[in-house]
């Protein structure tokens, strides 16, 4: 008794040594990752591969010549950009001006080293949440992935023993029979293989399994993160979100009002292309797909009348001459060469393709966009609650749009995903004279008895408020 | 029998304890449907029973389709913006347009709500000052009778007997052809409220010197004549029910279906609200009529007399009003009571109304004259505003019949009417048309008058056109496009006009008659007034508001009536043993709605029957608690009704209040075209009589019926579905006591506690009273709500109040006093809710889908009941029992007070339906909506290529805020909650408090008298809670301690008793 009394006490004590022990940690991955959530994950991925308003951390420590340098761009980085002119920081500033690192002089340089740490461990994807808590990020990745080993381990030691013990009672069987006088067949190594107890178990497990793949792939079911069709027209969100700094609210007029976002109509790209007739990226080629569509001729500069009720050659001869003078522009040749009339024909014909399909033949009228971002017909969700009311930003959800060339849906949309956002989003309670009827959660807010309230607290997991 | 007043049924079962009745309401579900059946299959449903190895079959089926469907690649969607965007569209977001509904002499100002540019809902038009914004279930199904699927796509002629597609071009030169050589030309229409229109028919008449024929598929033309006669003036009088302490109607339908019912319902509902408990005041509403009509049931006290005698009950009260009217024998009873009557009404002069819906001039004309020495001219009845909703009179008709007999017409034009299925003259119309060379109808879909028609040149629906209507002297209001047509159609008026090839349409501009609408409003209304010194802001105030009204003084015209010739005029009783009434349908009108599925659907509030007209017969009281039907017949029985020369099979419906001697039968089914309307119930228009004075009469008196020849295959009365609470006899001791009680009694006899918390004696359902007796029944009430509140206070578990104190707390408020039982509400949830239409079949089998559903109790005299409608649908209860048994939690309670349903995790257990003690909680059993992967198993309609709900077209109705609802899940009100949610939403976007006028259930607006109120409970200083302080409210099945969201007030009536004796 006393024996076992010692050595749980000798645990226990072991135990408040390593919890005290994490407590003063100073460099760990755990540490870095508060660190990280605090200060830099608003600007900064967490996944540490893509960038978001900030670069992608992963491997920052490569891109920096010196530590200190680091430290210091960590610490200041306007200064490192306009005062020591650091060549990384110019290069940094030239790619995501005219928005600065914030400043962060009071981090220790244990918490950046810890914030490193954490950094790189997301990034080779060594980080896990450790369970006792004492060692660090590192280590329990390695204990982690090593425990695979240790249970197939325990796994195969089990089934021997299993195996054994059915021997052992196969043959005491046996035995016993054998001394009762009883003739008794021996099952070979086959028979029992192909028992019924063992078929049974095998399907079992079949089952077991079987039912878990379905629901796992149930779940997936109509998911697409990360679906990135090919559009009609080669759109560049990078070009005109990103290099441009169009406002996304500009084209996408309907998230501040309404349910959808609305994907812009062709009027409202000519606010712009009747003046740039000829793009950057694609030249001439994306943006006469807008004119075909809407009727408008580059060449006079005019809308045309009636343009519904032309035919398809009457269009083609339009177009073509616009493509043809471009042409004829940029390679200021006085006639269109065999390459001219090549590109002539490959640029109309993939104004038709895009603008037209089965049950759409003219190439007059709307483009058809693929939509990116579906939720099944049971969801509601309204882009101006979000936007408006809760103010939350366009790449929240969307991701670095002004960084896609091609657009791909970032995020999951999964319900999951949807409500674990409003469990931590703070509602903007104070701001907005709508909240006053939660009378209880100002009085809460006022008496430091909650610190926040967020879109759960006021009924934004109930089923209702998406499902209707 | 008297019975005292807190008796309430619903109707013979109930009272008699039914056995089979009880066993129904008993079950879990009245008629649960086969597997098979189910999946669709109805020919192998029939073949077997459902076994084992079926299950098997169609779950390996399942099986595997799921797999395959699991492996096809998710569908590329697209994403369709506009080219141009108009500025008013904002996708996602509801433009509203105000618009007229127009139904020849029907119409209401409303709102039509449109999402990305195709109507799905309509509101009314609160600036109204007909209607202040109520509306009707006819106005309120209006917009799914765009997307009508039976509507004309092009243009039609007749070739070799044949239809054929046509064009415009076409038609026009075939037409000017026709009209060129004709010798006469007739326009024949229902009444036209348009002056726009009528001046654009005018200038077509007066280029071919043709006539207009104007008739009504119900007729008031005696009104008319009558008024002519007796004011000199030949329109309907605005009558001013609100101004009216004793309302007495002859057989006029006025709540329900006659001249304006929505106008005279929210006039009426003002004398018929309670505002001061201590000191209550109502107006008197007496009822003469031989069946139970929708105004009957809500009036105080009903005076039977056969239809045959209603000449003689008006000839016996204009007698004791006005003097020397000889009256013809009238039964004792009627004549007792109408003795009374004339004292109250002479009591109440100036402040009375006598209405009557009666078609003879000489009775109109005594009707005339009593209100004149009632001194009501001037006050009750007025003209300032006279009405203009009904113009027709059938005996232009028959002038055209005899016309074309004659020879002299060569051109008949059908303007949207249908007279050889509504007029009482139809087979003679018939024949006389078969002489006519060209016969042109406007009709939107093929119709029994546009069958006969040679050339079809099909209007554009309202909801597509511009127009204008006055439906009163003065008061008009516009109706303005919501969509762009939807088929190769033209507005008649524009086919007028260009076939008279007027000078005032210019056929080349891009909407030529709307230019022409407007160059009339500017000679005219614009022209006469003097606050817009420019038209096109005159104009543009004119469309926003949608209504326009000038004053109009009209002095009190003199009465001129000949009384003793009138007298002399009615019509003679009968001595026949059985006389039949027929009466315009709420839901049908006389046919012109039959293509409409959520009317034919909706439940007539009377008989509660749906998809089909069916023979209201009387109950007899026999002993003291056995009810036989006329003949021993029972609901449901077929029987053949021998009416004149015709025999019509028709099922029977038990009606209490329906006098002895006496049937009903609805007009307006048995349309033979139309897929909806295909063979639905029995045509009795060719039944009808026409009177001395040549105008229709709206009765027969030689009927016989037989005895029971059959029973109807799918006997679609709502009547008993869904009960709350079902009556039975307890063995051994014969007390009457509630069925599901039973159970308990097991426990009395070892606690002797009757009566315990969950137990559902002494149901709270109705509470009435009369306004004599409304204290002490304001005592009792408070009492049982003590007692109830009392029970609740016992239970274990803490309240939920401090749950909902913040934030929102959803509740209703239903004043029983105010419904009607019209059935606006019904519609319009179905309208903004995609709630399925089922058909006849599946209504039969108690599978009808309305989440809100208008209860209809008797209480009172159960030989002359009185009637107590009480909407009824999802209480939101706060304590809810459906939510505890659901296994998936698919249904829950949110933090503002709602009862949620969440469609995508309800596995379908339904153990919620019948766990909710309202039955308020509807299945799909089949897939009403074609929301399902495999479309196999929609119900059929009525023989419909597509199903109803599968079809493109129709489908264009849905609201795409709601969720379309697939089979197999449970679905009930939801308060409307996309309505909250986006009241909630332009709050917080204005960052502002919530108003009370920022939410309201689709069910609130459409509700003509007010009803109904919706708002938060924890807005102290809001509508609701003021509502719901009034002592005379209550919850339905307090004592259950469910605590519902809903407050029902109790209904009040100002019943004089001594009628009874």
């Amino acid at each position: 008794m006393i024996y076992k009394h010692l050595n749980i006490n000798k645990l226990l004590t072991l135990l408040i040594v390593m919890f005290s022990f994490n407590l003063q940690a100073q460099v760990s991955a755990d540490a870095g990752k508060i660190v990280f959530k605090n200060y830099c994950a608003s600007c900064h991925n967490k996944n540490m591969v893509s960038a978001m308003t900030g670069p992608a951390l992963a491997g920052v420590e490569d891109n920096w010549d010196t530590t200190e340098n680091l430290y210091a761009w960590i610490r200041n980085s306007q200064a490192m950009i306009f005062e020591v002119g650091h060549p990384r920081a110019i290069e940094l500033w030239n790619e995501y001006k005219p928005s600065a690192m914030t400043a962060f002089p009071n981090l220790t340089d244990d918490e950046i080293a810890s914030t490193l740490l954490y950094i790189n461990a997301v990034a080779d994807g060594t980080f896990n949440i450790p369970v006792g808590g004492a060692v660090q990020a590192l280590d329990t990745a390695v204990e982690e992935s090593s425990n695979g080993w240790l249970y197939a381990l325990l796994l195969l030691i089990l089934v021997l023993l299993a195996a054994l013990l059915t021997r052992i009672i196969n043959n005491l069987d046996v035995l016993a029979a054998v001394k009762e006088g009883k003739e008794i067949q021996q099952r070979t190594l086959m028979q029992s293989l192909t028992s019924k107890g063992v078929v049974g178990f095998l399907i079992f497990g079949l089952v077991v399994l079987a039912g878990y793949t379905t629901v796992t792939n149930a779940t997936n079911l109509g998911r697409q993160q990360g679906y990135q069709p090919d559009q009609p027209i080669k759109f560049s969100h990078e070009t005109h979100a990103g290099i441009n700094k169009i406002d996304c609210q500009y084209c996408h007029d309907g998230a501040r009002r309404s349910k959808h976002s609305v994907i812009p109509a062709a009027n409202t790209c000519m606010n712009c292309h009747k003046a740039i007739k000829v793009g950057s990226e694609y030249g001439t080629a994306e943006l006469t797909k807008i004119y075909a569509s809407i009727g408008y001729n580059p060449t006079t500069d005019k809308y045309m009348e009636n343009y519904e009720d032309l035919s398809t050659e009457e269009s083609k001869e339009i177009y073509t001459k616009w493509i043809e003078d471009q042409y004829l522009a940029v390679t200021e040749l006085a006639e269109l060469d065999a390459e001219g009339k090549d590109v002539v024909r490959t640029q109309w014909d993939g104004i038709v393709s895009s603008l037209t399909n089965e049950q759409k033949e003219k190439v007059q009228g709307p483009i058809e966009w693929i939509r990116i971002h579906n939720l099944p017909d049971h969801v509601y969700f309204n882009h101006a609650q979000h936007v408006t009311v809760g103010g939350v930003e366009c790449q929240d959800c969307h991701g670095a749009i002004e960084e896609m060339e091609v657009v791909k849906q970032h995020s999951p949309l999964s319900m999951g995903w949807c409500i674990n956002c409003h469990r931590k989003t703070e509602v903007k309670f104070k701001e907005n004279e709508y909240y006053e009827s939660y009378s209880q959660y100002h009085e809460d807010l006022q008496s430091g008895a909650k610190d926040k309230v967020t879109v759960a607290d006021i009924g934004g997991l109930e089923c209702q408020k998406c499902h209707y | 029998m008297k019975d005292n007043t807190s008796n309430i049924w619903i109707g013979g079962k109930d009272l008699t304890n039914d056995p089979e009745f009880i066993e129904i309401s008993q079950k879990e579900f009245a008629e649960p449907t086969n597997l098979a059946e189910d999946l669709g299959n109805e020919e192998v449903a029939a073949s077997m029973g459902g076994n084992r190895r079926d299950f098997l079959k169609f779950l390996g089926f399942g099986l595997g389709a799921a797999t395959v469907a699991a492996g096809c690649d998710i569908p590329v969607k697209r994403a369709i913006p506009y080219v141009v965007k108009p500025d008013s569209i904002v996708p996602g977001v509801a433009s509203y347009y105000s618009s007229t509904y127009v139904s020849g002499g029907e119409s209401l100002p409303i709102l039509v709500k449109t999402r990305e540019g195709r109507p799905i809902k309509i509101e009314g038009n609160i600036y109204s000052s007909i209607t202040h914004g109520g509306t009707s279930a006819r106005a309120q199904a209006f917009v799914l009778s765009l997307y009508d699927t039976t509507r004309f796509a092009t243009p039609k002629m007749k070739v070799s007997g044949e239809w054929t597609s046509s064009n415009w071009a076409d038609v026009d030169k075939a037409v000017s052809v026709a009209l060129d050589s004709a010798k006469g030309v007739r326009v024949v229409t229902n009444t036209v409220l348009s002056p726009t229109a009528q001046s654009a028919m005018s200038e077509f008449t007066d280029k071919f010197d043709g006539t207009i024929v104007t008739y009504d598929p119900v007729s008031s033309s005696a009104i008319l004549d009558a008024n002519e006669q007796s004011f000199g003036d030949r329109v309907i009088p605005d009558y001013r029910f609100d101004k009216a302490d004793v309302i007495v109607s002859f057989g006029a339908d006025f709540l329900g279906t006659w001249i304006s019912p929505v106008e005279y319902a929210a006039q009426w509902v003002k004398g018929r609200k309670i505002k001061d408990i201590r000191n209550p005041t109502m107006s008197r509403h007496i009822q003469v009529e031989s069946g139970m009509s929708m105004t009957g049931s809500n009036a105080d006290n009903r005076i039977m007399v056969r239809p045959s005698e209603m000449g003689a009950a008006i000839a016996y009260l204009a007698n004791k009003i006005v003097g020397g009217v000889s009256s013809p024998a009238l039964n004792t009873e009627a004549k007792a009571a109408l003795d009374k009557i004339a004292t109250e009404l002479t009591a109440a002069r100036g402040k009375s109304l006598i209405v009557s819906g009666s078609n003879n001039v000489s009775e109109q004309i005594l009707i005339n004259a009593m209100n004149n020495t009632l001194g009501n001219l001037g006050t009750t009845v007025n003209f300032g505003h006279a009405s203009l909703q009904r113009q027709g009179s059938e005996k232009e008709l028959a002038v055209l019949i005899s016309d074309i007999n004659s020879g002299v017409v060569d051109v008949v034009i059908f303007n949207q009417c249908n007279p050889t299925y509504d007029f009482v003259g139809a087979d003679a119309l018939k024949t006389a048309l078969a002489k006519v060379k060209t016969k042109i109808s406007f009709a939107t879909s093929n119709d029994e008058t546009t069958d006969m028609c040679d050339i079809i040149a099909p209007t554009s629906h309202s909801l597509e056109s511009w127009g204008d209507v006055e439906a009163k002297r003065g008061q008009f209001s516009i109706i303005q496009p919501t969509i762009s047509n939807l088929f190769d159609t033209r507005q008649y008026e524009q086919s007028l006009l260009s076939w008279a090839g007027s000078s005032n349409l210019d056929i080349k501009a891009e909407q030529p008659y709307f230019d022409y609408l407007k160059a009339y409003w500017k000679k005219t209304a614009f022209a006469s007034q003097s606050k817009f010194a420019t038209f096109q802001p005159f104009w543009d105030s004119v469309l926003q508001d949608g209504v326009y009204e000038v004053g109009n003084s009209s002095s009190i015209p003199s009465f001129t009536g000949n009384i003793s010739s009138a007298a002399a005029g009615i019509s003679k009783p009968s001595t026949s043993k059985v006389e039949v009434s027929f009466f315009e349908s709420i839901s049908q009108g006389n046919g012109q709605f039959a293509n409409n599925p959520w009317l034919q659907e909706m439940p007539d509030p009377v008989t509660r029957t749906s998809w089909g007209n069916y023979l209201a017969v009387p109950v007899n009281f026999d002993g003291v608690r056995t009810f036989v039907g006329y003949n021993d017949l029972v609901d449901g029985d077929l029987v053949d009704v021998t009416i004149g020369s015709k025999t019509v099979r028709v099922p029977v419906v038990q009606q209490f209040g329906q006098m002895a001697g006496t049937v009903s039968l609805a007009l307006g089914y048995g349309r033979e075209f139309g897929i909806k309307g295909d063979l639905v119930g029995v045509n009795v228009n060719d039944v009808l009589t026409v009177g001395k004075d040549g105008n229709t009469n709206y009765y027969n008196t030689s009927a016989s019926i037989t005895n029971k020849v059959g029973k109807e295959d799918y006997f679609s009365c709502v009547q008993y579905h869904h009960t709350m609470g079902v009556k039975a006899e307890e063995k051994g001791t014969g007390d009457i006591i509630n069925a599901d009680e039973a159970a308990t009694v097991f426990f009395d006899y070892f606690t002797g506690v009757k009566g315990f918390q969950g137990s559902l004696t002494d149901r709270s359902i109705i509470y009435n009273s009369t306004i004599k007796d409304l204290k002490e029944n304001v005592d009792v009430l408070e009492g049982k709500r003590a007692h109830a509140q009392h029970l609740n206070a016992q239970q274990i578990y803490g309240g939920f109040d401090d749950t909902y104190e913040m934030g929102h707390h959803w509740g209703m408020n239903i004043d029983l006093n105010s419904c009607t039982g019209c059935g606006a509400c019904t519609v319009a949830c179905m309208s903004e809710n995609n709630v399925p239409v089922v058909g006849k079949r599946e209504v039969s089998r108690h599978h009808e889908m309305s989440w809100l559903r208008i209860d209809r109790y008797y209480y009172g005299d159960a030989k002359n009941p009185n009637v107590v409608y009480q909407p009824m649908m999802c209480q939101h209860c706060d304590n809810a029992p459906c939510e505890n048994v659901c296994p998936v939690n698919a249904t829950n309670h949110s933090s503002e007070g709602l009862n949620q349903m969440t469609y995508n995790r309800c596995i379908g257990t339904r153990y919620c339906a019948n766990n909710c003690p309202y039955k308020v909680r509807r299945f799909n059993w089949l897939d009403y909506t074609t929301a399902d992967l495999f479309p196999a198993n929609q119900p059929s309609l009525g023989g419909e290529e597509v199903p109803f709900g599968a079809d493109n077209l129709t489908r264009m109705v849905l609201n795409p805020d709601v969720t379309v609802r697939s089979r197999g899940v449970i679905e009930k009100c939801s308060f409307c909650v996309q309505r909250l949610q986006s009241g909630k939403l332009t709050a917080k976007v204005e960052g502002r408090r919530l108003r009370d006028n920022d939410v309201s259930s689709a069910c609130m607006t459409a509700c003509p008298t007010g009803g109904i109120t919706f708002g938060d409970l924890n807005n102290k200083k809001g509508e609701l809670v003021k509502k719901n302080t009034s002592p005379l409210s209550y919850l339905v099945l307090e004592e259950i301690n469910v605590r519902p969201s809903v407050t029902y007030t109790m209904k009040v009536n100002n019943r004089d008793t001594s009628f009874d004796a």
